[in-house]
Order: C-alpha cells, then structure tokens, then sequence
C-alpha cells in the first residue's frame, strides 16, 4: 500500500511540476531584460490547449509519426522514475540503474528523430542530425561522469552514486554537467528556443510538424528531461544523503531553482553559439567530466 | 545421454538435405529443417545442464580417431547457427527463388548444407585436423555461396578478396594447430591448462580467428564480401560465421594460457573496432555495406567483454570478469539475431525495388510497412536501446567495467577508455541507424522503384517476424536465458560457474517489461487520442514552401556530414563534382565517396610493393639455357664454399 502510494506520489510529481520550470525561465529573462513575460504556468495552458486541438497530418508520415513521441515521453518518464528524489530515495533501483537511465535518454532521442524524419522535410532532417551527432559528445560527458561519481561512491546504484557529494571534483563536475544539461535541453548557447530562425535551430525544428496532441506530449517530455537533468545535477553536486529529510528536500528544490536561475541567466547574457563552436564546447563539457572522474580517482586512491 | 541420437539425426537430415538439394527444394527444406531442430535440441539439452557429450570413433579418419564434444561453449554457438541456419534457408527461398535463379538456387541450396554441416563440425571437432579440414570446408563453402550471383564483376571481386583473406587466416591456423600438435604430441584438442610453453600461439590464433571475425585492421575482405552476397547468405555470413572467429578465440582463449598482457590487446582492439567500424558505418551509402561495417562494431563490443575477461584472469578479478564475459557471449547471440534480421530486411527492399544504394529509397513504409516496423526494431536492438535485447548485453559489458574500475586496481585504466568509447559507440550507431531509417522507411520516395516497392512474400516476412520477437523476448526476459550464458561462462573458466542468477539482472528484466508495456499503452492511447481529434492531411509544411519534392529531402551524406567529418582523419572522404560559378550558374554537381582507407591504403599498397618485388625476381627465369648452367655453377660453388668453411671452423 505504502509502495503503491510512494510510486503514485512520485509518479505525480514527475508529471505535474516539470511544465513550471520553462514558466521559470522565461521569468527569469524577462526580469533580466526588464518585461512582465509570460506567466509561468503558461506551458500548463499551452498543454491544455494543444490537447484539445486537431491534429494536421503530413502525407507522408507514417503511424509512427504520432506513436514515436509517445516512446519517447514513456522512456523520459521511466528515466525520471529510475532517479531517487532526495531525501525519499528511489522508487525502485538495481546495481547498474544509472547505465538503464542513461540509455532511456538515448531510445528518447531516437524516437524523437525517428519522428522528425517521417514528413521528410528538409527540417526535419536537419534537426535530427545535429542532434544526434551532438549526442555522441553529451553521452561520452555523461558516461565519464557517472563514472567519476561511481568511483567516489564505489557504487553503480542510482541511489547511492547521488547520495554522497561529488568531493574534490564537484566543481568540475557541476561545470560538465551543467553543459550538458544545456545541450540535451537545447538550451542557449546550443540551441535558441526562442528563436523561429529554422535553420539555426536543433529540438524546435525536429518538432516543426507536429501539431495537436502528440506535441502536447513532445512539449510535456522537453519540461520533464529539464527537471531531470536540474534533479540530476543537484544531487550528483550535494551530498542529499547525508542530510537530514526536510534540510535535504530544501536543498533539493533550492539546487533545482538555482540551475534553473542558471539557465535563464546564461540564456539572457549569452547568445547562440556558431554551430562549428558547439563541438569544442562540449568537448570542453567532456573534459571537465573526465577531469572530476580523475579527481575522483585520485581521491579514492589516497 | 540423449545428445548421441539427436546429433545422429542431425547429421542425417543435413546429409539427406545435401544429396536432395539438386532435386526439389521442400525436400531439402524439410530435411534441413528437421536436422537443424535436432541439432538444436542436443544443444539445448546440453546448455540446459545436461553434461559435455564427447565420442571418439574407433576408427581412423585421414589418420586421425574422429573425437567429437559438445559441451557449454560449442553448444552455446550451435544454437546461434542453428536458429540462423534454419531462418536463412527459409528465407532463401522466398529470395533467390527457383524460378528466377533455376541454377544457382540449386548450388545454393547444396552449399548452403555444406556450410551447415561444415560449422557444425568446427563447433563439435576436438581434433586439430578435423577442426582445419572443416574450417576448410565452411570457408570454401561460404566461397561458393557469396558468388552465387557471379556474373556480376563486383561479385567476383569481392569472392576473390573474400578467398585470400580467408586463406591468410587458414594459413595462420595451419601454423597454429601445426606447432600446437608438435608441443602438445598429439592433434588432440582438449584443455591444457598451465602449459605455459604454449601461450605465444596465442599470438598466431589471434591473427586467424580475428582476420575471420573481422577484427579492426583486418576487417579489410567483409564489407565487400557482405554487401554483395545475397542476403540470406550476407544474414549467415554476419550472424554466423564471423561469430566462427569468436568462437575460435574464446574457445582457445579457454583452453590454453595466453601471453601476459593478452586481454589488454584483445580489449584494445575490441575498443578501435567498435568506434572506427561504426565511424566507417556512418560514411556508407550502401544498405548492405553498411550493416557489414556494423558487424565490424559489433564483434568490437563482443571483444571487448573477452578481452576483459582475460585481464580479470591475470588480475584476479572474477567478479567483474564474469561479467564482461557473460556480456560479450550473450551479445554473441544478440548480434547474431538482430543483424540477421537487418539484412533480411535490407534483403527485402532490394527484392523490391532492385536498389541497395540508400540516395534511391525512402517512403518505403507506405509499401512495406511489415519490413519498415520490423528494420526499426532491429534498429533500436543494434542500437543497444532498452527493452530490447542488444542492451541487456551492453549492459553487462557495461557493468563489467565499472566494477572493473572500482576494484582500483590496474584495470581501471583500461576500463575508463573503454567505457566511455562504448557510450560514445552506441550514441554513434543510433545516428547511423536513424540516418539509415530515415533515409530508407520514411520521408518520399526517390526513386520510381521505391514508391512501387511492394512487400516480400509471407515466408519471408515470417522469419523476419521470428527474428524479432527473439530478440524482444531476450530482451524482457534475460532471466529466462541466462542459464545457458552462465553454462558457457562455466565452460570457458569452470572456477567461474556455478552462480545463481544475479539479482540486478532479474530487476533490469522487470523494468524492462514495464517500460514495453507502459510503451504499447502510450502509443496507443495517444493514437486513439489523435485518431478521436478532427485529422486533417496536409502536406509537408517545411517552413511554409509550397512545392516540396523528394530531392529536397536530408541525404544519407549530408545527415551523417557533421559525423564523418570529425572522423575525416581515417574516413578521407573524396569529394568529386563542380561547384556552381559565375552569377548564373548552368551546372554543378557534388558526390562524396568514403573509400575502403585499410584496403586502398595500407593492403592493396603493400601487394603493389609485393608484385613489383616479384616482377623482378622473375627476371631470372628467362628460358636461357647456358644462364641456368650458370646458376647452377655459381649454386655450387657457394655451397663448396660453404661447406669448405664450415668444416675448417
């Protein structure tokens, strides 16, 4: 009983507080430049409207035009649920979860793709390939962090990799992630969600055709892989279980705030990146990843 | 022992379908088919915890008792050829039918049970000779069969190029089981452990076992031989006997000590092959030749496990050990199935549109939905995507080397690299399987052909089908499978077996079957969501331009472009064509073609060097009479010489 209301609450909280954080953002630039902005429950309005509206079918897609986004939210969900909240732990991990997590983001992405590709539009196309080739970079970073985290813990589980902070690396960890947590989210100075400049844009323009519910559910995944990676980063950073239940859920919701005020920040004092550059800066992304896993290393040696 | 009768039956249903494959071809199938179930069930009596089955004859054949054994690691590759060699006669039928190819249907069929019967007699061969003479026989055989289409130039080639390397690594397992009869005093095969004098044979197998495997510098002969054999045989060539190789290292690898330092090299090569083989991949516009870089990927990531199973043996690290190796076996089979399930699709979109070149395709979805759904299933397996099958082995592989890592010892210096190239390859194979979907399945059509493909015959899709809910099945349910791994596992370091299965594998099978049904109830519901609003069909709206058309769509090159241009160091892609000039410019054109850089740089240089070096020698035989007196004036006079010498000193 216990079970099914700790899986149900966690499973409400996944889906209901992720559409805030865009809201968030965009409150953030807007105090930064000096507007009012949109409200920030506006995605939760946009959401509801594109769940009641038509659904405008390219000729050439496919069923899995429509079944593919819904793949993709399913895997973000279930990577959401692989990770422990804080204080209350994880709904259900085994040895090598983190490794589960990892590759749902990846079958996310290829059901994205997959369904970019279906209206054969020369959007589609290019969108999806620059976010796949861009993936190659993000998931060595996140593969070399979750080694380093596991060397610091000397674990392979979800819930005690997150639980201990990251030591002497965490500052070079929180710089790794924090970009990839940028790439992956197609945020500036990757990607400019703002912008309706097709050509220079990489998840927008993966989603162009898509219209009604499934992009309902397209927009709804994008907030949730935002709160995980925000949940991701905050707990890889500080040491979550090692605090007290209400001082841990605290520093839960303010580290997720804070990454949150980072994102809108960077996004309001930084412009988009010229496309050659994104490599070198995710190489960056990776190195700084490689150099906490080395840190670590060092520090378990000793 | 029940294993003696059922492989009796096997021999005999595969013997009856060799001398009927020239008459009707359901005879031979039924003969085949009910060999191969035989064979089948004594292997998985075997892998099921029956013990080894072993036989020597009483008499001699070519000097040698024949000596047969069938135990975990043999068995567990027989089911492999077992299940592919029945799916790939199947399918062979709907694809090379007789009434197109009335000859070489025929000799495909004969060949076919040639090469059945002659890797079953690799897997169950415990005498040095015998193993040769059927390696002999499967590599000739699988000749035959990837030639069968040889009026075609570029089939010859590649069966030419396919015979040589073959016969270099025939060559190399001369040498081996040659001085590992002289060592040991007898051709017999069996386990010799701690006979340290023969570790550096080692070295020999590798070359051998790898060249057939395609291992990474010698993979040179197998893009070429997979692409363009038809694809039944390209399905069993990859899921089969490059399996064949593997099968030889880990085999030997088990037997016998190696060399200090063996696992590193193993590992090593495994991490080059993964990364440049999908790197290769990704430069291809060939359907065929694509996959056939994947297999390159793929027995990397297979080699990866070996490899660090034999440096948990030198380090003492069994734990982790265990576990890379149970990895890498089970993606053994995983590979085996899934790749022959991509090139039976890839088999069945030339069936129906003539075409391997991917520039001519797309929109296939519309006409083959069945091998569209099916291809992207094999796609997300290859990929190592959860639930299916491919990460369930992955995920070993993974685990294995991360707690390599966290033993703190040596290991983990290998164990870093290696892990994060194995996130890195399975980001870069989804890129070049989306490409490959994409560019194929969906979008328009770009070609005549490809908008009138129409979906292969019932047999065919059937085995496509089987295929797939295989690898669905081991995929939800590894727990159900495990057994066998673990018995190979046993088999290859007996200290090793013997454990339950482990729990986080049992709890990775779960969340794998809520996932797919969580999955299944999404995707539909949001269907029927979809399906419930007003649906209207429009066309593309492709930022407002009103007049799509095919040509505009992402190519295969320019969607893999960003990708092989950070590999453009070993890739060397040739750029040909004109670009537009003047202010109106008339025509232009533009192709890139990734060359074979191991074939056209490094092997085909070195046999330029080698021929000319030879052209030379060959001087000396001109049909002179009075020079051939000389020579032998001069022979003498050196070796007086020499004798001379040697007995004043």
């Amino acid at each position: 009983m216990i079970v099914m209301l700790d899986l149900v609450l966690r499973l409400a909280l996944w889906l209901l507080l992720p559409p805030l954080l865009p809201g968030l953002i965009n409150k953030v630039k807007a105090w930064v430049a000096g507007r009012r902005g949109p409200p920030v429950l506006q995605l939760y309005h946009d959401l509801a409207r594109l769940w009641q509206k038509d659904v405008v079918l390219s000729n050439l897609a496919s069923p899995g035009f429509v079944i593919a986004p819904a793949v993709a939210w399913v895997a973000l969900v279930g990577a959401a649920m692989l990770l422990p909240l804080g204080p209350t732990g994880a709904a259900f991990g085994f040895r090598g979860d983190v490794l589960l997590l990892v590759y749902l983001l990846a079958l996310a992405r290829f059901a994205t793709a997959w369904a970019a590709l279906e209206t054969g539009s020369a959007f589609g196309g290019m969108g999806a390939a620059r976010e796949v080739s861009y993936a190659v970079l993000t998931e060595a970073a996140l593969v070399a962090a979750v080694l380093s985290l596991s060397v610091q813990s000397g674990s392979i589980t979800l819930a005690t990799l997150l639980a201990p902070a990251a030591g002497a690396g965490a500052v070079l960890l929180a710089g790794g992630l924090f970009a990839v947590l940028l790439a992956e989210n197609c945020r500036v100075p990757f990607d400019d969600p703002n912008t309706h400049l097709e050509l220079t844009m990489i998840h927008e323009v993966m989603v162009l055709d898509h219209s009604g519910p499934p992009l309902a559910v397209i927009l709804h995944g994008a907030s949730l892989k935002l709160l995980l990676f925000s949940v991701l980063l905050t707990e890889a950073v500080l040491p979550l279980g090692r605090l007290p239940p209400f001082v841990a859920a605290a520093a839960l919701a303010g580290g997720v705030l804070s990454v949150i005020l980072g994102v809108g920040l960077v996004e309001s004092l930084l412009a988009r990146f010229a496309f050659r550059r994104v490599p070198l800066l995710l190489t960056t992304a990776f190195l700084l990843c490689l150099f906490s896993l080395l840190v670590a290393w060092n520090g378990g040696a000793a | 022992m029940t294993v003696t009768p059922l492989l009796c039956i096997a021999a005999g249903g595969l013997l009856t379908g060799l001398l009927a494959g020239r008459g009707s071809g359901g005879v031979w199938l039924a003969a085949t088919l009910a060999g191969v179930s035989a064979a089948l069930a004594a292997a998985v009596s075997v892998l099921a915890g029956g013990g080894d089955w072993e036989w020597r004859s009483g008499f001699p054949l070519g000097g040698e008792s024949l000596h047969l054994r069938l135990d975990g690691i043999s068995a567990f590759f027989l089911v492999l050829l077992c299940l592919i060699g029945v799916a790939g006669a199947v399918y062979g039928r709907g694809y090379w039918e007789e009434a197109m190819h009335p000859r070489s249907a025929r000799a495909g069929r004969i060949w076919w049970s040639v090469l059945l019967l002659s890797l079953g007699g690799v897997l169950l061969a415990s005498n040095g000779l015998h193993f040769l003479v059927a390696w002999e026989l499967f590599t000739l055989s699988a000749y035959f069969l990837v030639t069968l289409d040889r009026h075609r130039t570029e089939v010859r080639a590649a069966g030419w190029l396919y015979l040589g390397a073959s016969h270099a690594a025939v060559l190399a397992l001369f040498a081996f089981f040659v001085q590992l009869s002289v060592r040991t005093g007898s051709w017999d095969l069996g386990p010799w452990p701690r006979r340290t004098e023969l570790a550096p044979l080692f070295w020999l197998a590798l070359f051998g076992f790898g060249l057939k495997a395609g291992l990474f510098p010698l993979h040179v002969w197998l893009p070429a031989a997979h692409a363009n054999a038809p694809s039944h045989v390209s399905a069993m060539l990859s899921g089969v006997t490059l399996k064949m190789g593997i099968y030889g290292l880990v085999r030997f690898s088990g037997w016998m000590p190696v060399p200090l330092g063996t696992g590193w090299v193993v590992a090593g090569l495994g991490v080059a092959s993964a990364v440049l083989g999908v790197a290769f991949a990704l430069g291809q516009h060939d359907l065929k030749r694509l996959l056939a870089y994947h297999s390159v990927e793929n027995i990397g990531i297979i080699l990866i496990g070996l490899g660090f199973a034999l440096v948990a043996i030198e380090q003492g690290g069994a734990a982790w050990g265990k576990l890379a190796l149970a990895g890498g076996l089970l993606h053994v089979w995983n590979h085996g199935l899934f790749k022959a399930l991509l090139f039976f699709a890839a088999g069945s979109v030339r069936h129906a549109t003539g075409a391997r070149e991917m520039s001519r395709l797309g929109g296939l979805w519309r006409g083959m939905p069945w091998t569209a759904g099916l291809f992207a299933l094999g796609s997300a397996a290859i990929c190592g995507l959860p639930p299916l099958n491919g990460f369930v082995s992955e995920w070993l592989v993974f685990l294995g080397l991360i707690d390599a890592s966290l033993a703190h010892g040596s290991p983990a210096w290998a164990a870093f690299p290696a892990a994060i190239l194995l996130g890195a390859t399975g980001a870069l194979a989804l890129a070049c399987f989306i490409k490959v979907c994409g560019v194929v399945f969906l979008g328009a059509p770009r070609s005549m052909a490809a908008a009138q493909a129409h979906e292969c015959g019932p047999s065919m899709c059937g085995v496509m089908l089987l295929l797939g809910a295989a690898c669905i099945a081991i995929g939800l349910a590894p727990v159900v499978f495990w057994p066998a791994v673990a018995r190979a596992v046993g088999a290859w370091q007996p200290a090793w077996g013997g454990d339950g299965i482990p729990a986080p594998l049992v709890a990775l099978g779960r969340a794998h079957l809520a996932l797919a049904v969580l999955a299944v109830l999404a995707g539909w519901g949001l269907w029927r969501k979809s399906r419930g609003q007003h649906w209207v069909h429009a066309r593309t709206w492709d930022c407002g331009y009103a007049a799509p058309t095919a040509r505009m769509q992402y190519t295969a090159g320019s969607f893999a472009g960003i990708l092989t241009e950070w590999f453009s160091w070993i890739l060397r892609p040739e750029r040909h064509g004109t670009g537009p000039a003047n202010p109106f410019p008339a025509h232009s054109s533009h192709s890139i073609h990734t060359p074979e850089t191991v074939l056209e740089k490094i092997v085909e240089p070195a046999g330029r060097l080698i021929l000319r070096a030879s052209i030379v020698v060959r001087r000396l035989q001109h049909g002179r009479v009075q020079s051939y007196i000389l020579y032998v004036l001069v022979g003498l006079t050196v070796l007086a010489g020499w004798i001379l010498t040697e007995g004043r000193s």
